[in-house]
């Protein structure tokens, strides 16, 4: 059906992107691995990684973002699960209308609201918090959540529920005993692409924290670059340190991933 | 993917209550704040003192002044890099990932879509590196004899926006090239070979068959890049600072720069606001397209 | 009707939530009310209680950041009631991130703003920074700091007036953007460190014929092109109209052709390859690192890379003043570190003062020198050695010739925005030299109102 040629042809290309894919990464993972002084000897240097994680206070940062990215992935989950229960699977005089709504917030970028809140929870002496990193969040990833789950209730099968209501079961345990947990890969989705872009946000906190003791993962790269000045080594090490968690997840379960990404796109 | 099972479920009061908090959150922390947006933009403001109302000046001020106006103007520049560059690569992949069933696409699948999983302010910091004047590319470039095409990719005003693109198009292939495997898949096989029985070549099979099956997943390729396009604000950060001069500044780096820098929140606001309406309508737009044409 | 009446409902409704958003112009309800001024000075730190202390600096470079280390240990220990919190910060990331910081709940005690009118003049303006008038008397800060060194710290009251009126910081070192210089390689092209304009170009000229890099610079992070600049206009421009532009004082003029000859001067620099390839797309750390690797006969920039240059270069690094140029005098843009100043916000101005005090005392003096810095004052009493004693040196030369000139981004409230992002597109090629100084005549009048 394809000549060998055309195999040969294809490889060649498809390697080709995987190498330009990879080499920004492999780049970073070298020089991380590489003398931090001019002049030192090479070979392997894995204590840059311990060095960069003293200096560059990522303990700090790194627990930050877990907690942050925690909570925003707790909330965001059950909420969503909530309310894409009611547009799933209820009627009620304005559910379109909300709907659309919250499919809004899909499209407003964070730019938009973020001065605004900064200035309003400054007033509330709220900035400087994890409340001011969490909230901001689960209301930019509520969009996409209520809307996938949204979708996973309508598609559940109605025999089951049906069967359920005629054994006598109420909404909330139709809800919690049924759909609920046959929905886990569904949620593992949602879960896993509310978690990759809590991690990754830089604006939010950027804005919201200058405490150093509050400040996440990627924003306090970003400070360790200017502020680490004599080296790249330590600064590449930090990168690393930062990247790894998202990429270990992906590589574990990148088929959810992928899954999230096609599907919750294409049905918008 | 239409949904006309009709109306699920029975009419339900309760429904408001699973509702109820993701309303609450939503409201206080997405709708409420841009409604205080658009307040905010009437006013000229230093976020210390007292602002003073100005209507919509800071609209107009957006709109006229060449200066306030550039970061638009180089936003489309890099849509250029984020979304049309990454649909033609991922397109092409997806084409022949999909045609050729070749071993190991698992392996590529999962390599090419990597980027998208780093944070931009990794990636920035590699790239910087890369495009650094003794970065991977001008050691590239002097290895084939090209040293002439060498330069400081950063460092310069007609090809510092670029360099940023290019990063942007490193990040989106993988995403286009999902999407597109996603909806090849589709396709049944039998539509190929019969393209092939008619003496058709890869290229013509591919759009004759592959190409009319993907409209739906261009649509949905091209919203979430020029979104991202549109939104560049890590890179630009980490890696320029908006430089060399002002070639690099795009609307999100302009909204921290004015509101939060500057002291001028009046002109941050007003562009977060004019970056909102221009994606609402590209979204809207290319759905309806996409949608007009499925019928 | 019910429609009509449904809609005037919906007016309502909106009408109702746009006047709970316009309650008030932004800025005008909350906590406006001033503190009341401090009242009585209290020295006593000890008895102040439990303390933390928030510092936020950018002294990251290692002839900075050791002392204040230091410093901040040996306060502790002294007090041990007190806590120091320091958050260093490059200074571009100080910058960006100083505004939000010092306005923010949870504002830091203490705090290094630039001296420029941007920086320190608008948090002056808005009220962030606490006058340090009353604890200058009781600390004698008049005696341990002269005129000059004040002068460049101070703003009226309204922060209109830059140069006079309250004392709002207090700097620890002192500043000279001179001419770093590697004495191996001159000893190698035979030339001695150049002390004309006319003996430094020769000097280029024979560095870029031997394939050096004549003067190794980087800009991508664009303040370091306003050093560049200024040392240029050194050579050209008069001292007294030098400093009318840059602390932003009527009177002068971008556009006259001594700055044209400054300008056409960097601009001829830059094209015959004096500076390094692709200096605009290469940062200042790399750069200076890439000095210290042997690239690079001459660096152009400030004393506070001393201790990271020496640690590197040992005895071939050298430093002097900018060679004598076309006006006949000596000049030398310098002034003092950015200085340290205390928000309004803190909570413990007392304990902040006496800390600001700690670490300007005459000990404090002698550990930056110790540490390889340039302190701001009591040079007397140090002993340096090899190229620090060249540095101080150039200080007390430049302070007795009365040869130091402002920095240009102080001028106005635009110009850290103006300056740097002109000077990059200059170096660059991307402005002609009548447009960039246009550009800088533009906002330095409209400022002046000139």
């Amino acid at each position: 059906m394809t000549s060998t040629a055309e195999r040969a042809a294809s490889y060649l290309v498809l390697g080709l992107a995987a190498v330009l894919a990879l080499y920004p990464m492999l780049l970073i993972l070298v020089t991380a691995l590489s003398p931090d002084q001019v002049g030192a000897s090479g070979g392997l240097h894995v204590e840059n990684f311990g060095t960069a994680w003293e200096q560059g206070n990522f303990g700090t940062y790194v627990k930050n973002s877990v907690l942050v990215s925690a909570a925003v992935v707790l909330l965001s989950a059950a909420l969503a699960s909530l309310a894409g229960y009611a547009f799933g699977t209820m009627q009620f005089r304005g559910s379109s209308v909300l709907f659309y709504l919250l499919l809004l917030g899909l499209m407003v970028p964070s730019e938009a609201v973020v001065i605004p809140l900064y200035y309003d929870l400054k007033s509330l002496n709220l900035t400087d918090s994890y409340f001011s990193l969490v909230f901001p969040q689960v209301a930019q990833s509520l969009a996409f959540g209520t809307f996938w789950m949204r979708a996973y209730f309508r598609s559940a099968s109605r025999e089951v529920v049906e069967a359920a209501r005629v054994d006598g079961a109420g909404h909330g345990r139709i809800f919690w005993s049924i759909l609920l947990p046959m929905g886990r890969p569904a949620l593992m989705t949602m879960v896993l692409l509310v978690f990759m872009w809590t991690w990754n946000e830089f604006l939010l906190p950027l804005v919201m924290i200058t405490d150093e003791s509050l400040r996440t993962a990627p924003l306090g790269l970003s400070n360790f670059q200017g502020q680490y000045t004599s080296g790249t080594a330590l600064l590449a090490a930090g990168a690393v340190l930062v990247a790894l968690p998202v990429v270990v997840v992906f590589l574990f379960t990148q088929r959810h991933f992928i899954r999230g990404m096609v599907e919750g796109a294409v049905k918008g | 993917m239409q949904h006309s099972r009709g109306a699920p479920g029975q009419p339900r009061t309760v429904a408001y209550l699973y509702l109820a908090p993701a309303l609450l959150v939503f409201g206080c922390f997405m709708a409420w704040p841009l409604l205080r947006a658009v307040w905010l933009s009437l006013f000229e403001w230093d976020g210390l003192s007292v602002g003073t109302w100005v209507g919509l000046g800071n609209y107009v001020d957006v709109l006229t002044d060449p200066q306030l106006r550039a970061p638009f103007v180089h936003s489309l520049v890099l849509v250029v890099f984020f979304s049309a560059l990454p649909i033609v690569a991922g397109m092409v992949l997806a084409g022949l990932m999909s045609r050729a069933r070749l071993r190991g696409s698992g392996f590529f699948r999962t390599v090419i879509f990597l980027p998208q999983v780093v944070a931009m302010v990794v990636v920035a910091i590699a790239w910087r590196d890369i495009y650094a004047p003794e970065g991977s590319i001008n050691d590239a470039l002097s290895a084939v004899g090209l040293d002439g095409l060498a330069r400081a990719w950063l460092g310069e005003p007609s090809f510092a926006l670029m360099a940023v693109g290019l990063v942007g198009t490193w990040v989106g292939t993988g995403l286009c090239m999902v999407l597109f495997l996603a909806g090849l898949a589709k396709v049944p096989r039998e539509l190929y070979e019969s393209a092939t029985l008619d003496g058709a070549g890869p290229l013509r099979q591919f759009l004759a068959v592959g190409l009319p099956a993907l409209r739906g997943e261009l649509a949905v390729a091209m919203t979430l890049t020029l979104v991202a396009a549109l939104r560049t604000f890590d890179l630009v950060y980490v890696m320029t600072d908006g430089g060399p001069g002002r070639s690099t500044r795009v609307p999100s780096y302009e909204v921290y720069r004015w509101s939060l820098e500057e002291g001028k929140v009046g002109y941050g606001v007003t562009i977060a606001l004019l970056l909102t309406a221009a994606i609402l309508l590209l979204t809207i737009g290319i759905n309806r397209v996409a949608e007009g044409d499925r019928r | 009707m019910i429609p009509r009446l449904r809609r005037t409902g919906l007016l309502a409704l909106a009408a109702t939530a746009l006047l709970v958003v316009t309650a008030c112009a932004p800025g005008s309800g909350g906590d406006d009310a001033k503190k009341e001024p401090a009242s009585d000075v209290e020295t006593d730190v000890a008895g102040a209680g439990d303390v933390t202390l928030t510092v936020w600096d950018q002294e990251v470079r290692s002839g900075q950041d050791k002392p204040l280390e230091e410093l901040n240990a040996a306060f502790m220990d002294t007090y041990p009631n007190v806590t120091i919190k320091r958050v260093s910060r490059s200074f571009t990331d100080l910058q960006k991130q100083l505004r939000l910081a010092i306005t923010g709940d949870d504002a830091p005690d203490v705090v290094q703003a630039n001296n420029a009118r941007a920086d320190m003049g608008a948090f002056v303006k808005a009220g962030l920074l606490r006058s340090l008038e009353p604890y200058a008397g009781a600390y004698g800060w008049e005696d341990r700091f002269p005129d000059t060194v004040r002068s460049v710290v101070s703003y009226s009251e309204d922060g209109q007036t830059f140069g006079e009126g309250n004392l709002y910081g207090l700097p620890l070192t002192g500043e000279l953007v001179g001419v770093w210089y590697n004495k191996a390689k001159l000893a190698d092209l035979g030339i001695e460190p150049p002390q004309t304009l006319a003996d430094f170009e020769a000097a280029l000229d024979q560095a870029k014929q031997a394939g050096e890099i004549p003067i190794q610079f980087g800009n991508l992070d664009q303040w370091p092109g306003i050093h560049e600049w200024g040392f240029a206009q050194n050579q050209f421009v008069p001292r007294d109209e030098i400093r009318n532009l840059g602390f932003g004082q009527e009177g002068s003029s971008w556009t006259t052709d001594e700055n044209t000859a400054a300008a056409e001067a960097i601009t001829g620099w830059a094209d015959k390859g004096y500076f390094t390839k692709g200096f605009n797309g290469l940062g200042y750390d790399p750069s200076w690192q890439a000095f210290v690797k042997g690239d690079g006969v001459f660096l152009v920039s400030g004393t506070w890379l001393l201790a990271d240059l020496s640690a590197g270069l040992k005895d071939d690094l050298g430093f002097m003043l900018p060679p004598v140029g076309e006006t006949g005098d000596l000049a030398v843009t310098g002034s003092t570190g950015l200085p340290f100043s205390i928000t309004e916000a803190s909570e413990n101005p007392d304990v902040a003062a006496a800390y600001l005090d700690f670490i300007t005392s005459e000990d404090a003096m002698a550990k930056i020198s110790a540490a390889g810095g340039l302190p701001v004052v009591d040079l007397e009493a140090q002993q340096p050695s090899g190229t620090q004693a060249e540095v101080f040196d150039a200080w007390s030369t430049a302070s007795s010739e009365d040869a130091l000139v402002p920095y240009l981004d102080w001028a106005t409230p635009d110009a850290t925005d103006v300056v740097p992002t002109e000077v990059q597109q200059l170096l660059g090629g991307d402005r002609s030299v009548d447009d960039f100084l246009g550009a800088l005549e533009d906002d330095y009048s409209s400022f002046t109102g000139g």
